[in-house]
């Protein structure tokens, strides 16, 4: 019987988006608990501060877009016990708006890039039996909003793709759930902020009964997702929006 | 450009049955129809059109039809 359930101690973990908001505080998170990580990023500088801010030894930097070369990346994993993925955009655009080139924008980073990244990693053997995959969905694939039919479109396909994995490889037990989070503050919630204004902003965090919520809140989750602790978890979504589709 | 193409396109992908109630001196939030929609499509609009990136906040700071052009103007590489 495993004494200390929510531990991450000695588990190989490679965790993409680590150079900014959840990824990032994922990363420092997960390394307190004990893991040894594998991060991934485009913006080196921010990729190298996550890194001077990680518990422990043997953590391994990697900068690369997910959408140009996963080849490098690949080569360097091996014996994972976890995958977080947290690299993605968001984007507003009323459909009438909608262009192949906007929806390869938002896919390819939030769909196509994870969908690769796993099922390569699966195919060539570098995912331990027993482990656990965490992709950041959004509350937006089951919730969407305006302007959003891009985004939610996409993290509705990864809610999917995840439940896949738990139905294809729980003989090797292993795992795979999504994160399904409401706002939370980041660079991209800022991001998402310059386009619909600070004034709409802050009118929607009022309809959260707690707020917005911290990388931290998430982080915490992630954890859990990942340890032992939730070996009976897999193939959900996790719901958390600080209360906002409880109800009214 | 000139102004009278702006409106003529914001009339029409804000779907008004009369475009003649939009004019330059037209204020966006006085307009009854007025909702979140519209400063999406506007952002939207203005990148697929004239090629020039505008925010939210950006829309906070102008009432006019007009104020919207004279941005749109001085943004245009
Ligand atoms: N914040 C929210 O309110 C919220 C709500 C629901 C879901 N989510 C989801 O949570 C995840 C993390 O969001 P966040 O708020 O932490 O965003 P963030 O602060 O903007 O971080 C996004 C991360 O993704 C990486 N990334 C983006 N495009 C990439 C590409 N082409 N190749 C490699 N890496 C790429 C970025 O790397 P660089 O910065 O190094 O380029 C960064 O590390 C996203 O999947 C998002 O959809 C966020």
């Amino acid at each position: 019987m495993n004494q200390q359930p929510f531990s991450l101690q000695g588990k190989k973990i490679l965790i993409t988006g680590a150079s900014s908001g959840i990824g990032a505080q994922t990363a420092i998170t997960a390394s307190q608990m004990g893991a040894i990580l594998i991060i991934t990023g485009r913006n080196k500088e921010n990729l190298f501060d996550t890194l001077t801010k990680l518990h422990g030894a043997g953590h391994v930097t990697i900068e690369t877009d997910l959408c140009e070369n996963i080849e490098s990346l690949i080569d360097l994993c091996d014996g994972l016990d976890g995958i977080v993925n947290c690299a993605g955009i968001t984007k507003h655009l009323p459909i009438k708006f909608i262009d192949k080139k906007s929806i390869d924008a938002v896919f390819n980073i939030n769909y196509t890039a994870p969908v690769l990244l796993i099922n390569q990693l699966l195919k060539k053997k570098k995912v331990n039996a027993g482990a656990s995959i965490v992709l950041l969905s959004s509350l937006a694939s089951i919730y969407p909003f305006k302007g959003g039919a891009l985004y939610s479109g996409a993290k509705a396909a990864i809610d999917n793709f995840s439940k896949t994995i738990a139905l294809e490889f729980s003989p090797q037990k292993i795992r795979s759930n999504t994160i399904n989070s409401g706002m939370v503050r980041t660079p991209l919630l800022d991001g998402a902020q310059e386009t619909i204004s600070k004034e709409a902003m802050d009118a929607h965090e009022k309809s959260y009964p707690l707020g917005f919520g911290e990388t931290t809140d998430i982080a915490n989750m992630v954890v859990f997702l990942l340890s032992d602790a939730s070996r009976w978890v897999t193939g959900t979504t996790i719901i958390m929006d600080g209360g906002l589709t409880a109800g009214t | 450009m000139d102004i009278n193409e702006l409106i003529k396109n914001l009339a029409s992908e804000f779907e008004f049955d009369d475009p003649s109630k939009l004019t330059a001196t037209t204020s966006f939030r006085g307009l009854k129809e007025w909702s979140s929609m519209h400063a999406l499509i506007i952002i939207a609009l203005v990148n697929s059109e004239y090629d020039v990136i505008i925010t939210g906040n950006d829309l906070m700071q102008i009432s006019t039809v007009q104020d919207l052009f004279d941005i749109i103007i001085s943004r245009k590489k």
